[in-house]
């Protein structure tokens, strides 16, 4: 069991890669899967995002989020906000909070999850971030790595040196 | 007694738990049923128009993006057409590991259905997620059986979504034995999950029914068809891919953007019940002893069949996958050369939803001149609006209008409708000045 997963959720389309773009940060700043954490893509993964839960004492989730806010806008999500938040089942349709909750009443959540979300604006199929998203991905990171920071004396996965 | 009638409409705007975009008008006039329509109306999609001027080496990869849920399926077919029409013979290790690669396919996108979609319809809950309250190990166990399946796709495919492992001869890659040993060990552990699975979809009350429809699938002479074998149908007929036009035919419908399909001008059933009702006498000696001790007689009349009949056919594929790969080996080469050639090619297989079928015509430089592609949803489209009557028949038009609209869904689902696969038809409108 790892001690931290960070799970960031995106596809090819614009600002959904908003997920993606916070793992690039992260690398960036040196945080690497390895010693307890586990740093990964992943590209709409349905019902395949349960399995992964039960394998971590912490996850930390970043996907991108259409609410009614500026693109850039960061948001965490408390488990409480969730059931407002799903979209409801289809085969291809299956978001990452229709699979949390699935996965909360299989009693597959680990002990600890934080949710973030990116507000975004264009997701056009292939089409670059827009500035907003690539800058509130950074700045998420940052608050990523902060709370790593503070919550390990020897944080998980940070390259020294 | 006074036998009461009424009119009323029932309109559900959003079809829950399908894949894509539908919507269902019902109008009851006393006491009979006026109008009834399913329709579709999500966009339409141009991927036939995209093929055009396409080199063969592209396709199998282009047409994966149709479907989400079964790209597999789209990529067996159109490799399948090619390779008939350039002459290929693809290698036994090939051939095996299509089925394999096909397999999982299947497993992932019927476990999907009857724990996420249809399953909550019989246990009175909405969701998955209420139906986890409610029996939280058939759910869990579900989920277990579906990661297996994604595992094969990436196996063979590299990923589970929108696999790349497909090229018309073969595979680009074939996968290590440390892989396989792997998946094999997790196929075998998961067969007595899937025979439980079958029990426990037995067990489901369901809404009695009895309907006269044809069934058509697939049927090969030795094993239960996937990815190949000639057109059957429950009136005996039994063609070649190439022969689909002579006895299908496809036409617009204004109220939908899909197209439907007839045989002999009748709506017809695809998918896991037909190919139950066709082949069930290929079917494992150890499956056939299960469905007699579960009691689930075949051929069946019960459309309601479906969820156990998708049941019946993760068992089929764990097992077949776990055979072929038990003397798995890596072949000297994963796929043999093509030459191309101008001519028609035609293909069909399995898909999870039903009967697949393409036809290309290609140049002598191996471009597409143009292509069909006919899904399973728009083959079942017709039967699903005649199942809706009959059903709605059959369960009583009195029901309380909640009730009417939770048994109209029910029965649509049972069809697993793949809508985005299955729309075709621009409805288009010019005006000029």
């Amino acid at each position: 069991m790892s001690r931290v997963c960070i799970l960031g959720v995106g596809s090819p389309s614009g600002d959904d890669q908003a997920g993606w773009l916070t793992v690039d940060a992260l690398l960036d700043m040196g945080i690497r899967t390895g010693d307890g954490i586990v740093i990964e893509k992943l590209d709409r993964p349905g019902s395949a995002l349960i399995p992964l839960l039960g394998s971590t004492a912490w996850l930390i989730l970043v996907d991108a989020m259409q609410g009614e806010g500026e693109p850039g806008q960061i948001q965490r999500f408390d488990q409480t906000d969730w059931p407002h938040h799903g979209h409801g089942l289809s085969s291809h349709g299956l978001g990452v909070v229709d699979a949390l909750m699935l996965a909360g009443e299989l009693g597959s959540l680990p002990p600890r999850l934080d949710l973030y979300g990116i507000e975004v604006g264009g997701t056009t199929p292939g089409s670059r971030p827009s500035r907003a998203i690539r800058a509130a991905a950074t700045r998420l990171a940052s608050m990523i790595a902060d709370e790593l920071a503070s919550s390990f004396s020897n944080p998980p996965g940070i390259a020294r040196g | 007694m006074t036998e009461s009638v009424r009119s009323m409409s029932i309109h559900v705007p959003v079809l829950a738990r399908v894949e894509g975009e539908g919507a269902l008008d019902l109008r009851i006039d006393n006491g009979d049923i006026a109008e009834l329509r399913l329709r579709i109306f999500e966009p339409p999609r141009f991927f036939e128009k995209f093929l055009e001027g396409h080199h063969y080496t592209e396709i199998p990869d282009m047409v994966a993006r149709i479907c989400g849920i079964c790209p597999v399926a789209y990529q067996v077919t159109a490799a399948q057409a090619l390779e008939k029409l350039f002459g290929v013979k693809l290698s036994r290790w090939a051939r095996d590991m299509r089925r394999v690669f096909y397999c999982g396919e299947w497993i992932q996108s019927h476990s999907l259905h009857i724990h996420l979609l249809a399953a909550p319809d019989f246990f009175g809950c909405n969701s998955a997620i209420e139906l986890a309250r409610v029996d939280p190990e058939a759910v869990r166990r579900g989920l277990r059986i579906q990661a297996l399946g994604n595992e094969l796709m990436d196996l063979f495919g590299a990923r589970s979504v929108h696999p790349v492992g497909i090229r018309v001869g073969g595979f680009h890659a074939a996968p290590s034995l440390a892989r396989i040993k792997e998946t094999r060990e997790r196929l075998r552990a998961a067969l007595p999950e899937a025979e439980a699975m079958i029990r426990w979809a037995a067990r489901i009350q369901l809404p009695p029914d009895d309907q006269a429809f044809i069934s058509v699938a697939l049927r090969h002479p030795a094993d239960y068809a996937i990815e190949s074998g000639a057109i059957a149908a429950s009136d005996g007929l039994l063609i070649e891919a190439e022969s689909y036009d002579a006895h299908f035919a496809e036409q617009h419908e204004t109220h939908s953007t899909a197209l439907f399909s007839t045989y002999r001008q009748q709506p017809y059933l695809v998918g896991p019940l037909a190919r139950l009702n066709l082949n069930h006498d290929l079917l494992p000696d150890g499956i056939k002893a299960l469905l007699v001790e579960t009691g689930f007689t075949l051929p069946s009349r019960n459309i309601f069949h479906s969820l156990l009949a998708r049941a019946v056919e993760i068992l089929l594929a764990l097992q077949e996958a776990s055979r072929l790969l038990d003397d798995y080996s890596i072949p000297d080469s994963p796929w043999v050369p093509v030459t191309p050639r101008a001519g028609v090619a035609t293909g069909c297989t399995e898909a999870p939803r039903g009967l697949l079928w393409h036809r290309y015509e290609m140049d002598a430089d191996g471009r597409v001149i143009n292509a069909r592609i006919v899904p399973p949803t728009s083959q079942n489209q017709g039967r699903i609006e005649e199942d809706l009557r009959l059903s709605l028949m059959n369960f009583g038009l009195d029901q309380p209008d909640d009730a009417l609209r939770l048994h109209c869904e029910k029965v649509i689902r049972n069809y697993d409708p793949c809508i985005s696969c299955a729309t075709h038809f621009l409805r288009m409108r010019v005006e000029r000045t």
